[in-house]
């Protein structure tokens, strides 16, 4: 992205905003509540692209970050009875501490060793929440009911579609504006830097082990903070979201939208949360399109989506 | 029972326990060791080697005919994988690992879609107890512990006395020499890949009929050889297989004394931290 | 000019290092004055990229010490040394092809003003600028700034790779090997570059060329087998018996 389509860019930001925003007047209910889902998850993806895409390295643990702050989240409300705003912090902070405790855990570690890692620590935290069930309620999970934002003398229900819609949008609008911002900044320069050279950047003076922590917890954070979304929006909490599906959904939508581009994570999420619930309709084996999904951006589509648009036709695409 | 007795039992639950993990992670220790990859579909190699023997058994009635398809079938499946995907990717690091989950998934849900989600036993071929003065120990089980360790010293003898054997060390050792000393590295690779596929697919179907044949049982018998090939020591074949006598009795005694889920916890956890630590160069030629 | 201990920039003291039965560098002491412009020569395999890697601290020695200053860096990292003035650029190009020449000159250059997390906010963007600009004018490549680095001329590339040295205001740059790959203009400029900059930094440069040698060195290293074998102004070497055996022995 070079320095003169600054604005170009921003606008086309703000403009998907914009379409998402005045999408909810005209879907009907059930594709409604889907592109809710899809803003939050897509979220989730960002946090994750600022890893793969913008630091370069790939995780398989990413649902560790995500769960955390659904159990953060969770937990606290459930079981502490702390209100909306309370759980939510919780959830951040839960996430934190775990992207803190894996980053220092991982400083080392890179490629093929990083993916295993991070699929072992995120299993082992699956396994926990499986085993700490008299808390968590393991697989089966627990409601939170009765969720609410009070703002302005208002009471906004969190079940509310529309509220649930406009929260979701207001929580992806930051993340998408926060990563453009990122990366046109000069930490984000750093990140970009260490994906294609971390031995260049160290001799030009950059402490990567340090940046490689920051990266790992702010993209921990982002995860935690859609996971935490997640469960104050659609009311659950369940192991399910500490599976290793849930760390692998990221990596296909980011690899699938584009890895690397701002755009990706939502086109990749969109895509493929709509495959996944069209197949399910269509056999119980529906996770097969994961697969192949996997498969085919590994051979022939390893920039993605929006990837292949900017190397295409659109260079200043970030 | 007194200590004594459930010791033994433990030691014999243990023994055939590692001989079966042994056999299982052999493939996963070869694949990496000879090219370099992490073949995260492992498992699912297992479970298709337990679901080819459920179905060759209940259809042909002969489960020593199923011991003989299930790696037959499951290699060529392995070939094809290979073939299509792994090969056009360069065998990538990186990239061979999401592939290969991309292929976990595809395994996994067509068993799904196919044999259906239930766990259904087979019939032991032979039935008998060894009796012991204080328990009864499954004669089969017996017999699955001497099959295992029977093909693992088959395997040995194979990679240092027959000529694919030395390709695959030299391979292992030196890709570029082999190369330059005219082994066909791109066969070996294919070979290597059907190999530790059909090794791991005994493996599964030994085990069926003491455990059933399920869609997800892959899972378990990855991380398993995960934590046996990780601790071993990647690469190392020896590694591996005194990996999984320790690891295959300690499971067991863990297991029994606290629950299975903290046993598994602790072994994740092992592995993921041992990688963390001793990770630094293990992938070859990854840089930084 | 004489390694006076009051003057002298660098210093190594017993420097050692080992690649498992093989003693690349072997218990060198090595000095340089503030202000040199020093040539290090030596035949393949002679240690040269090795005891600068030592100096630069991309390896961590065996044994002995790195003197900067006056003070023991032995034990700080390649990216502490940077903020102590010692610039390494690569043998083999190692600029950031993906992002433009802009960018490339920028990461060196912000690296300066990033002391304090909150800088990160508030970097003084004007400054970098400048400073990114005047990198550029110097080594020649203003107009192509917004270009992908990886889309330049190979003799570009290498020219980046200095922009990006003197954006991070050397006390001592070390260039390995620069003109190699380069044509015979490509070589004048680059030539003309080093005498610029020795004006402010001391230099310290691995090269095989010997005309480049001779044209720009005030004095020459030379090393075989880990070990210094000889030291003096260029003619002085080109004329010394132990350096022609080196050379001519292989």
């Amino acid at each position: 992205m070079t320095r003169e389509r600054r604005g170009l860019v921003l606008a086309l930001h703000l403009a998907i905003i914009a379409v998402l925003a005045g999408l909810q007047l005209v879907l009907p209910p059930f594709h409604h509540g889907m592109v809710a889902r899809i803003m939050v998850l897509a979220a989730y993806a960002i946090g994750y692209n600022l890893l793969l895409g913008y630091t370069g390295l790939m995780s398989l643990g990413h649902a560790m970050f995500f769960a955390a702050g659904m159990y953060g989240t969770g937990l606290t409300i459930h079981h502490l009875g702390a209100g909306v705003a309370l759980g939510f912090l919780a959830g951040l902070v839960a996430g934190v501490v775990t992207a803190a405790v894996v980053g220092l855990i991982t400083l080392k570690t890179v490629g093929p060793a990083f993916l295993i890692v991070t699929m072992m620590l995120a299993q082992a935290f699956y396994l926990a929440t499986l085993y700490f069930n008299e808390v968590t309620m393991g697989d089966q999970g627990f409601i939170l009911a009765g969720l609410h934002l009070d703002l302005g003398g208002h009471r906004f229900a969190l079940a509310n579609p529309a509220v649930k819609y406009n929260v979701g949008l207001g929580l992806f609008a930051i993340c998408l504006l926060g990563s453009l911002w990122l990366v046109s900044s000069p930490v984000g320069r750093i990140f970009l830097a260490l994906r294609e050279n971390e031995e260049r950047t160290r001799l030009l003076g950059y402490n990567t082990a340090r940046y490689r922590l920051v990266a790992v917890v702010v993209s921990g954070l982002i995860s935690a903070l859609a996971g935490a979304a997640y469960t104050l929006l659609f009311s659950y909490v369940g192991s399910t979201f500490a599976g290793i599906l849930y760390s692998i959904y990221p990596l296909l939508w980011t690899l699938l939208g584009g890895a690397g581009t701002t755009l990706g994570p939502l086109v990749g999420t969109l895509l493929m949360t709509y495959v996944v619930d069209v197949a399910s309709g269509i056999t119980t084996g529906y996770l097969i399109v994961v697969g192949a999904m996997l498969v085919v951006a590994v051979l022939w589509a390893p920039a993605g989506v929006v990837g292949g648009i900017r190397a295409r036709w659109a260079r200043w695409l970030p | 029972m007194t200590l004594g007795p459930h010791l033994l039992l433990a030691l014999l639950e243990g023994t055939v326990g590692g001989l079966v993990l042994a056999l299982t992670a052999l493939g996963l220790s070869l694949v990496f060791g000879v090219m370099r990859i992490v073949n995260v579909a492992h498992g699912e190699f297992f479970m298709l080697g337990a679901i080819v023997a459920w179905y060759v058994s209940t259809t042909a009635g002969s489960f020593l005919v199923a011991l003989l398809v299930a790696p037959l079938v499951v290699g060529a499946v392995a070939v094809t994988a290979d073939r299509l995907v792994l090969r056009r990717i360069g065998y990538e690091p990186e990239s061979t690992i999401v592939a290969t989950i991309g292929l976990l998934y595809i395994l996994q849900q067509v068993v799904l879609m196919t044999y259906g989600p239930y766990a259904r036993p087979v019939a032991a071929p032979v039935y008998f107890r060894i009796d012991f003065p204080w328990f009864g120990y499954s004669g089969y089980k017996l017999i699955v512990a001497g099959a295992a360790g029977a093909l693992l010293v088959l395997t040995w003898v194979a990679l240092s006395r027959t000529t694919l054997g030395l390709y695959m060390r030299a391979t292992q050792q030196d890709r570029e020499m082999a190369q330059a000393f005219a082994v066909p590295v791109d066969r070996v690779y294919t070979t290597a890949f059907a190999v530790g596929a059909g090794l791991t697919a005994v493996a599964g179907a030994l085990i069926v009929p003491v455990q059933q044949a399920h869609y997800l049982m892959g899972l378990d018998a990855l991380l398993m050889s995960f934590v046996v090939v990780i601790l071993g020591g990647l690469g190392s074949l020896r590694g591996t297989l005194v990996a999984a006598f320790v690891v295959g009795l300690s499971d067991g005694v863990v297991s029994v004394l606290f629950s299975p889920t903290l046993a598994k916890i602790v072994a994740t956890l092992l592995v993921g931290l041992v990688l963390a630590v001793r990770g630094r160069g293990l992938f070859g030629e990854e840089g930084a | 000019m004489g390694a006076v201990a009051a003057l002298s920039l660098l210093e190594t003291q017993a420097l050692s290092k080992r690649f498992g039965g093989l003693e690349a560098v072997s218990a060198v002491d090595f000095h340089l004055g503030r202000g040199e412009v020093r040539a290090l020569i030596g035949p393949n395999g002679a240690g040269k990229t090795t005891l600068v890697g030592l100096i630069s601290g991309r390896l961590t020695p065996t044994s002995g010490r790195v003197l900067f200053a006056g003070r023991d860096v032995t034990s700080l990292r390649a990216w502490e040394r940077v903020g102590l003035g010692i610039v390494y650029t690569f043998q083999i190009t190692s600029i950031y092809r993906s992002l433009a020449v802009w960018d490339n000159v920028a990461l060196a250059a912000q690296r300066r003003h990033l002391g304090a997390v909150a800088d990160w906010l508030a970097l003084d963007r004007q400054a970098v600028a400048r400073d990114v600009d005047a990198a550029l004018a110097t080594v020649g490549l203003a107009d192509l700034s917004d270009q992908p680095a990886g889309a330049l001329a190979y003799g570009h590339q290498r020219l980046v790779e200095v922009a990006m040295a003197l954006a991070l205001r050397p006390e001592l740059l070390i260039l390995d090997e620069p003109t190699q790959g380069l044509a015979a203009g490509e070589i004048e400029a680059l030539c003309r570059l080093v005498r610029d900059i020795a004006g402010a930094a001391t230099v310290l440069i691995i090269e095989h060329n010997m005309a480049v040698v001779l044209q720009l060195a005030g004095r020459v290293t030379v090393m075989d087998k880990g070990r210094i074998i000889a030291e003096g102004t260029p003619r002085e070497i080109e004329a010394h018996p132990e350096v022609q055996r080196a050379y001519l022995g292989r």
